[in-house]
């Protein structure tokens, strides 16, 4: 009777294992196609706290019986710890534990991508919600910008023609749908506040001879310059494509507000 | 065939026919068996769209979880201490039980026991255990995801001072405070699901003196280990259920509804609701609805969603009896609907 059951062996292993999975989706980078980076800590901590409660339910069932025996304590006392916490959780309750680390293990982490665009807004122009919550240094640096700082520029700039000729070089995904042309794409990234569950695509509409050849879904890094242009009857600024690479997808995929 | 069944059985007064442990371990392997086939044919089908749909599914998923797991985790570690260090006879002392003291009391608790929606839930039910009155957790239950310093902090942060902020707090404590009346008065026999069937257990503690302080730790670990793995299944639940919402159901059907005072409410309730964010950081996705929505949507999102949601629905039914539940999200709907489609007809915000 003082062997571990079989029910407490389940409990640590999924214990444990979902502390690995967590830990493992940050030691292998990828815990940020998941969440914003300002929660990593918080994954870190938990996946430690997890492991300890692994270590604690064995101490619990193993590490405790020398003590008592030691302790000399009454039967009683023994039962209420070997029994008292252990049969609460039915099956079905641990299979469900089981469900992510098993995702975890089987499906191939990936951010989301041009698939998941299919019932989401796109976004080719930022709210007036969020451009008056801008960071105002984006205007005056002159640094690499990305999607996004494009996006809050064109949203504090009134005169869309001021971006004539400006030059861009930025990384996305590729996204097509039925209001691009022939030789239109969206370079295109997600905005993330919290985790994927708020994720708000966005993007730059390009223009290039070669659109029919790019898959969708696929990174690339473009550059060219601005030109404002009709784009479902709207006229934005239209990214003229100079070179477009194939490159891989960046370790954090996502840009942040 | 192991002791706990044979515990179980004796336990129960009703003679029920007991399964025997083999088959169901059984079917847990079947179980396992058929998902692990099902998650090594769909990523790799050839049908691209049911392959990309089961990633964005998964990524989603995983998202929710991974973001919500640390905070039920820190719920559970505070029903650990509670169960340690707060004794029945000292919360019957400073709680009061008059109606409307209580009410106040529990939608104010926020800032003792500073939880979000997941951790909010374990610690109720502990609170209950010992002995917390009714109208107490149910107050407790439906503020604190939103009346504690983490969340004032983000949503001052997101909006600044101003009516959303200021109506986030007052309409959140109001709903709660009202909630707690309610049940105070209808004051329902029994809320809480049976210990065998919640998969809770009153733990009788036996202060023997030969139990030190690190045993008194260990313990502590153990019951914070047992909440947890018990409510983590609905969060799981709720989190791959949020993530099937947002896969299958386009969201432009839902932002269509913008402009109107009523449809706008309904339309952020729904995507609180399916959207099931932690209260910690919900205002930063709300900020980005301000322009495109009525101010009166924008406090439904905040002021409802907290409340309830899809994994904090899933939670309460691994708690409360289902009629509880019903009016723990009837409720807290009809108030905020009322209140927010008001707040759109009447007064400019």
């Amino acid at each position: 009777m003082k062997n571990i059951d079989l029910k407490t062996a389940v409990k640590i292993t999924l214990l444990i294992g979902l502390g690995w999975f967590l830990a493992s989706r940050l030691i292998f980078g990828t815990l940020n196609f998941y969440i914003h980076p300002r929660f990593n800590g918080l994954t870190l901590g938990t996946a430690i706290i997890l492991f300890l409660l692994g270590v604690a339910y064995w101490w619990q069932k193993v590490g405790r019986k020398e003590f008592a025996d030691e302790h000399d304590h009454d039967h009683h006392h023994d039962h209420d710890y070997h029994h008292g916490h252990s049969h609460d959780i039915p099956w079905s309750g641990l299979f469900i534990l089981a469900i992510p680390i098993l995702l975890g293990l089987f499906v191939q982490p990936r951010p989301l991508g041009a698939n998941a665009l299919d019932n989401r807004e796109l976004n080719f122009s930022l709210t007036a919600a969020q451009g008056s919550n801008l960071r105002d240094t984006t205007i005056e640096t002159d640094g690499p910008r990305n999607i996004l700082d494009w996006l809050y520029d064109f949203q504090r700039q009134q005169d869309a023609a001021l971006f004539n000729n400006r030059e861009a070089d930025v990384v996305g995904f590729v996204y097509r749908d039925e209001r691009f042309g022939e030789d239109q794409f969206m370079v295109s990234r997600f905005t993330i506040s919290c985790c994927v569950a708020d994720a708000n695509p966005i993007g730059l509409i390009v223009a290039t001879d070669d659109a029919p050849q790019l898959t969708a879904d696929s990174w690339v890094q473009v550059t060219g310059k601005f030109q404002v242009q009709s784009f479902d009857g709207q006229m934005i600024p239209v990214l003229i494509a100079d070179s477009i690479t194939a490159v891989d997808a960046p370790s954090q995929p996502y840009l942040y507000e | 065939m192991s002791s706990t069944d044979i515990n179980e059985s004796a336990g129960n007064t009703a003679v029920q026919p007991q399964t025997p442990n083999l088959s169901r371990i059984f079917r847990v392997i079947i179980g396992l068996f058929v998902l692990v086939v099902l998650l090594g044919i769909l990523p790799n089908s050839g049908n691209t769209t049911v392959t990309s749909r089961f990633q964005t599914f998964t990524t989603i998923f995983l998202g929710i979880f991974i973001e919500a797991v640390p905070f039920l985790l820190a719920g559970s570690l505070v029903s650990g201490l509670i169960e340690l260090f707060v004794n029945q006879e000292s919360l019957a002392r400073i709680i009061p039980r008059r109606a409307v003291p209580a009410a106040v009391v529990g939608s104010l608790l926020g800032f003792v026991f500073p939880v979000c929606e997941c951790g909010v839930v374990p610690v109720t039910r502990r609170l209950y255990q010992k002995g917390l009155p009714l109208s107490v957790g149910i107050a407790f239950l439906l503020s604190a995801p939103v009346v504690n310093p983490v969340v004032i902090a983000s949503t001052y942060f997101a909006f600044g001072w101003g009516p959303i902020f200021v109506g986030r707090f007052v309409f959140s404590i109001l709903i709660a405070f009202i909630a707690g009346l309610i049940f105070h008065f209808a004051s329902p026999e029994e809320i809480l699901l049976p210990p065998e069937e919640s998969g809770m257990h009153l733990h009788e503690h036996h202060h023997h003196q030969g139990e030190n302080n690190m045993s008194k730790f260990w313990n502590t670990v153990v019951i914070a280990g047992d909440d947890f793995m018990d409510m983590v299944r609905y969060l799981i639940l709720g989190s791959m259920l949020a993530g099937l919402m947002q896969t299958l159901v386009p969201q432009s059907t839902l932002l269509s509804f913008g402009n109107g005072s009523v449809m706008s409410v309904v339309a952020m309730m729904v995507l609180a609701f399916v959207l099931s964010i932690c209260s910690t950081v919900d205002a930063f996705l709300a900020l980005s609805f301000v322009n495109t929505f009525t101010p009166g949507s924008i406090l439904s999102f905040l002021v409802f969603g907290p409340m309830v949601d899809i994994k904090s629905a899933l939670m309460f039914l691994g708690v409360f009896k289902r009629r509880i539940v019903l009016y723990l999200i009837l409720i807290p709907l009809l108030l905020t609907l009322l209140i927010t489609v008001f707040l759109n007809l009447n007064v400019a915000l």
